[in-house]
């Protein structure tokens, strides 16, 4: 069994025919070469493959594909607009929130639907918002730091 | 070649508008409802659910709905957990209920799981059973009858569960709502558990709800997670505290009756021996923040 889908992928429609067990992820890498979204524990623990479905943040590896279609996707190579970065990767390296990288695109998604939803939230809100993205190099405290600092340079922005 | 994990077995799946067009999939031998998937999808991949058909519900609009009627707040099986716990009923209503919630997974796991599925997926340490359980919480199982028409019967949650990950829902059935009686004047309901970690699953939770009148408990619910091969309710405490007058002292003279209602097991998360020496802790911690709400403190 193949089912036709279409897949809006980072403002670009995928007319796709999809297996009912494939995996949304599986879908992203291997067959857009959006390699991006990361496979961490496959089980739904870790976070690395978050991607925003209609702007909300889920497990892409939790995913059967053929559940996305007509659905808006935006995986990390979204979030740059006319070849400058979001303010929140951006803010990423200059707070020296990135070390190995893993877990990166994933939490930068995770932090991109709390902004989107809530421009200016507290230190609270930001770990419960990344609660479950697991960094095992940073510790945190830079990726807390980098949201914060994104969460500024927007407000700021939206002054100008 | 993939870069990631595949899921190796094969199935069919199918995509109803209504829930007509859902029940009728499912009547097929092998079919099974896919909502959220943070369960399903997991135990596909490591072969504990061989599914041969999946019936995808959440593209049926009328099942994500969350709204109040006949006294009741009616949680469609589509709800997603996050939608239900920033629910301004919820929120005013029933915080008890978005606390038990808040503590499932992150928040990628509530964008995508629904409750009707956590009560569906019945794992004896779930969180949102206990606190169910003692809003009297009701399950709306839907069939096609003979004529292929709908037809709806409204079981209580306690005699949904029939074993550890098992439910009585029978091959064609689902369910479609999840009917939460609006709580009382004079109430308060509270929820607590201990995990080691807060992504863990639990290694016990519970729940109570306190109707009172003046300083006496008229009525007490308590029910309890990851202690019984399901979620249970403590009939032997609730009857203690019933018509007594509420102090910190009976709560103590009390609080170890819960052992009467439990049979803990050890397992990786925990000993029986831990589980039912804290279970007394965390029901007097859980009665006290009910009877406080009730009070309407905090």
């Amino acid at each position: 069994m193949k089912i036709a889908i279409t897949l809006n992928v980072n403002g670009k429609e995928y007319p796709l025919e999809v297996k009912p067990n494939e995996i949304l992820l599986n879908v992203l890498r291997d067959r857009l070469g959006l390699m991006g979204t990361k496979y961490g524990c496959g089980i739904g623990e870790c976070g690395a493959c978050t991607v925003l479905l209609e702007g909300r943040a889920i497990l892409s590896c939790q995913t059967l594909a053929f559940t996305a279609d007509g659905k808006k996707i935006t995986t990390v190579e979204g979030l740059e607009k006319d070849g400058s970065l979001d303010p929140l990767q951006q803010a990423f390296i200059d707070e020296g929130a990135v070390q190995c990288g893993y877990c990166t695109p994933g939490m930068i998604l995770s932090a991109k639907a709390l902004l989107d939803a809530k421009p200016d939230p507290s230190n609270e809100e930001i770990k419960q918002a990344i609660r479950g993205n697991l960094c095992r190099c940073t510790g945190y405290t830079n990726i807390v730091r980098a949201i914060k600092s994104a969460s500024v340079a927007i407000q700021n922005r939206g002054r100008k | 070649m993939s870069s990631s994990r595949v899921i190796s077995l094969d199935f069919q799946c199918s995509t109803p508008r209504s829930l007509t067009e859902a029940l009728q999939a499912l009547n097929q031998e092998g079919a099974q409802v896919l909502a959220g998937g943070t369960d399903l999808v997991n135990n596909i991949k490591i072969n504990i659910a061989e599914p041969r058909h999946l019936v995808y519900i959440l593209g049926i609009d009328d099942l994500n709905l969350i709204s109040v009627k006949g006294g009741c707040l009616v949680i469609g099986a589509g709800a997603r957990l996050s939608d239900i716990e920033h629910n301004r009923q919820v929120v005013s209503r029933f915080p008890a209920l978005g606390e038990a919630i808040n503590v499932i997974g992150g928040t990628q796991i509530r964008n995508m799981a629904t409750l009707a599925g956590n009560i569906c997926n019945a794992s004896p340490g779930a969180d949102t059973p206990p606190i169910l359980l003692v809003l009297e919480t009701e399950v709306d199982i839907c069939q096609l009858d003979g004529g292929g028409d709908i037809s709806h019967s409204r079981l209580p949650l306690g005699g949904f569960f029939s074993g550890p990950k098992k439910t009585v829902l029978k091959q064609g059935q689902m369910v479609g709502a999840v009917i939460l009686p609006l709580p009382r004047a004079h109430s308060g309901a509270a929820f607590r558990r201990l995990a080691r970690v807060s992504l863990d699953i639990a290694k016990i939770n519970c729940a109570a709800y306190i109707e009172r009148e003046a300083d006496r408990i008229r009525l007490a619910r308590i029910a309890l997670g990851s202690v019984a091969p399901t979620p249970v309710r403590a009939p032997t405490i609730e009857s203690a505290l019933e018509g007594q007058k509420y102090s910190e002292r009976l709560l103590f003279q009390v609080a170890d009756l819960v052992g009467e209602d439990i049979t803990p097991i050890d397992d990786v998360r925990s000993t029986a021996e831990y589980r039912r020496q804290i279970a007394s802790l965390l029901v007097r911690e859980t009665v006290e923040e009910a009877w406080r709400r009730s009070r309407g403190q905090g």
